[in-house]
């Protein structure tokens, strides 16, 4: 008679994960999943979680996957937003979205766009001596020139980052009960308020620029495409217009603040970014793979039964990717919780794969290096503030929620 | 047989055991460069098609991972086939490097071992003030790297500064041994990045120079050329020294003094006592004690690498732009 030997580990740990803990550290346990079942089912998720580049990476390219939003996204955004939809409504939306996304069409205005933000918030600071990146800086450059971009000139870039804040905790307010609705409810609010805030502010624009188009990127998305005298309803698009004051608002801060974070835990290698800014671009790739902004926030369902990582998932199943673990997969990156600006520039994760990787990721790359630049440019003797600690946050998306910086002015 | 390599649209004809980057400055075609002894990166370009042999690229400053992306340090490289090559900077016009056999017009002692070498040309040599030339130990092979004290339009007589180095090929065995007056020296140059921007791309900001030891030959020539821009441009000249007895050309710093009012020139003792004339220390902390801030300054640093470190880091620290920092290193002569 024989015995089987291999151990099979005992899970129900993942039964006790909580979103408190995986919005303060998600990497404790998600490294315990790739680890041990790195395709699993996570009770306080409701949903099977892949946490490994492999999976994650073979998932968002199968064609037996398409894409879905997660319940707390789907209850933030409603229909059609642009990362949970399929077909012909995601080929119109992409469509819509990519002409003004396009690597030749953001050479064109990228750097008149950004750099003069950048030096404008600069001078709010760069005599002090001190200041708090986060909110002084990367979120404002982040917002501003997107903000720009898309018409909202007249948005202060305090409301912008207010929006943002709030559809993010509604976006990841993700806990499930067992009988699968959400466990707070009241987690909505202030996302629904924002929204509220948003339709009331640009619905005006909207209107406007039915009937006289401009260079806007919300005006390209009413009118691009459409026959004369028609425009894409209001309605179609502003679940896709909160995708971008979420997402796209938020993730170049975090970005930057955690590429800059990880910097500053490598002195020798911020010295080098310092003195050669060439180097930036490769800085933050490496920040995107080291604290990936958008950690655990899309996901994909199965169209047909399908048996991955030797799972079988029935069809209809959904599975969140959890591309912050991947890029921490110590099958790919040794040593993954290190900031290392030399490590092998191995793709990462952190943009997605298929065909719902992120649209923005030419732009969001210029942005961070062009607020970077500036930023050395004006402070190339910055040091971060050790008198308090970097804290991270968020399991959805994550980044510092400060980074307290001080020089010599 | 020989090869080309194509930049830019340019067409380079290379010898096969011709550096490439010999290849691109004899052709008058500017690539980035400054050791040209494959220890400082400056000159690493990708080669987009064909094939090169890294010969004696050392593995720090061209890693495997980076030959594996098609990476090679130009001034390393020899072509295994017909290449077209991408670089950062590179592919417009410069002036092209040569070859020339100069005739030794004066030998002077000028302070503690320490030669001022004046070299005639027989004919003119293109080059901008800052830059530097190998001459060629007679016999042996040997090729050392000097920089140019001259301004450009002094392109007739280039004039160098030696510091003996004790056992040197080219200073102990050479120039401060049987090198005298009407001897012929093999001159290859211009060659290095450091030098001023264009006249009409220079926006007469600031500028602090600070040289180490024989490190303010080329220190000389770009403040004369930026003086001659603007007379009335700041310019703050820092010469650090062990001793009084390593100080030189101290006429020629007060000339420039009395003719331009913002320039000052500044010798920094390190081995002198408190109560010298001079004042002592290091030249980077004179900088910062004399400078709060450097915001829209350039800075020049030619000398030893712990100096030039030291003044990279003095220079941020009174917030003077990385972009703005240009370093010529004295590095240790490759074997």
């Amino acid at each position: 008679m024989t015995t089987n030997t291999t151990a099979v580990p005992d899970l129900s740990w993942i039964g006790d994960i909580t979103m408190a803990q995986l919005e303060r550290n998600p990497y404790e346990p998600y490294e315990r999943l790739r680890r041990e079942a790195p395709l699993a089912y996570v009770p306080v998720l409701g949903s099977y979680v892949a946490t490994t580049a492999e999976i994650c990476r073979e998932i968002a390219t199968s064609p037996d996957f398409e894409a879905v939003i997660t319940p707390a996204g789907g209850r933030t955004f409603g229909h059609p937003a642009i990362i949970g939809v399929n077909g012909d409504i995601h080929t119109d939306l992409r469509s819509m979205v990519e002409p003004a996304l396009q690597p030749v069409e953001v050479d064109r205005w990228i750097d008149g766009l950004v750099r003069p933000i950048a030096r404008d918030y600069l001078e709010k600071f760069e005599n002090d001596g001190r200041a708090e990146l986060v909110s002084q800086y990367c979120e404002p450059v982040s917002v501003r020139s997107l903000g720009d971009l898309l018409g909202l000139h007249d948005v202060s870039s305090d409301k912008l980052r207010e929006w943002f804040a709030k559809l993010s905790r509604s976006f990841t307010n993700a806990a499930m009960t067992e009988d699968g609705e959400f466990a707070n409810p009241e987690g909505f609010v202030q996302g629904d308020e924002a929204k509220a805030e948003i339709q009331a502010t640009v619905d005006p624009l909207i209107d406007r620029w039915i009937a006289e188009p401009a260079d806007t990127a919300i005006s390209h998305w009413l009118h691009d495409g459409m026959p004369p005298g028609k425009t894409r309803d209001r309605e179609y698009i502003y679940p896709t217009i909160y995708v971008y004051l979420l997402g796209a608002m938020q993730e170049p801060g975090h970005g930057m603040a955690s590429t800059l974070t990880g910097l500053f835990s490598e002195p020798d290698q911020l010295e080098q970014v310092v003195d050669d800014p060439a180097l930036i671009p490769r800085a933050i790739s490496e920040g995107m793979r080291w604290t990936s902004p958008i950690w655990s926030a899309t996901a994909r369902m199965s169209t047909k039964p399908v048996t991955v990582a030797g799972v079988d998932l029935p069809a209809g199943t959904p599975v969140i990717l959890s591309y912050g673990s991947a890029n921490h997969d110590t099958g790919v990156y040794e040593a993954p919780t290190r900031y290392d600006l030399h490590r092998p520039p191995l793709p990462h994760l952190a943009f997605g794969a298929g065909n719902h990787a992120c649209a923005g990721i030419y732009f969001a790359n210029h942005v961070m290096r062009i607020a970077l630049e500036e930023l050395f440019e004006s402070i190339p003797n910055l040091e971060r503030d050790t008198s308090s600690d970097v804290e991270f946050w968020g399991w959805g998306f994550r980044g510092p929620t400060s980074l307290h910086v001080a020089w010599e002015a | 047989m020989s090869f080309t390599a194509t930049v830019g649209g340019r067409e380079v004809p290379c010898g096969q055991d011709q550096p490439m980057l010999d290849a691109f400055l004899r052709a008058g075609v500017w690539m980035p460069n400054s050791c040209n002894q494959g220890t400082c990166g400056t000159c690493k370009l990708r080669v987009v098609e064909g094939a090169v042999d890294h010969r004696d690229s050392p593995a720090d400053t061209l890693t495997d991972d980076e030959r594996a992306a098609g990476l090679a340090l130009a001034c390393q490289a020899r072509l295994r086939s017909n290449v077209v090559i991408e670089t950062a900077g590179g592919g417009r016009a410069t002036h092209p490097l040569r070859d020339l056999t100069a005739t030794v017009r004066e030998i002077q002692d000028i302070a503690r071992d320490t030669r001022r070498l004046r070299l005639g040309l027989p004919e003119p040599l293109a080059f901008h003030a800052g830059q530097y030339v190998e001459l060629t130990v007679p016999g042996t092979g040997v090729r050392r790297q000097y920089s140019l004290v001259n301004t450009a339009d002094e392109d007739k007589v280039l004039e160098l500064h030696v510091r003996l180095v004790p056992g040197g090929a080219a200073t102990e065995q050479w120039i401060f041994a049987d090198l005298s007056v009407g001897e012929q020296v093999q001159v290859t140059g211009p060659l290095g990045d450091f030098f001023l921007p264009p006249a009409e791309e220079d926006d007469g900001g600031p500028m602090v120079l600070i040289g180490g030891g024989t490190g303010l030959a080329p220190l000389i020539g770009l403040a004369r050329t930026a003086l001659s821009r603007d007379p009335a441009r700041k310019v703050l000249l820092y010469h650090g020294v062990r001793g009084a007895a390593d100080l030189y050309d101290l006429d020629l710093m007060a000339e420039l003094a009395d003719s331009n009012p913002d320039f000052a020139f500044l010798p920094v003792l390190s081995h002198e006592p408190e109560n010298s004339t001079h004042r002592t220390g290091f030249p980077t902390d004179c900088f910062l004690e004399d400078v709060p801030s450097a915001r829209g300054w350039s800075g020049w640093l030619c000398g030893p690498p712990p100096m030039v470190d030291a003044g990279v880091k003095a220079f941020k620290r009174r917030r003077m732009a990385p972009r703005m920092i240009h370093r010529e290193n004295f590095t240790p002569a490759a074997s």
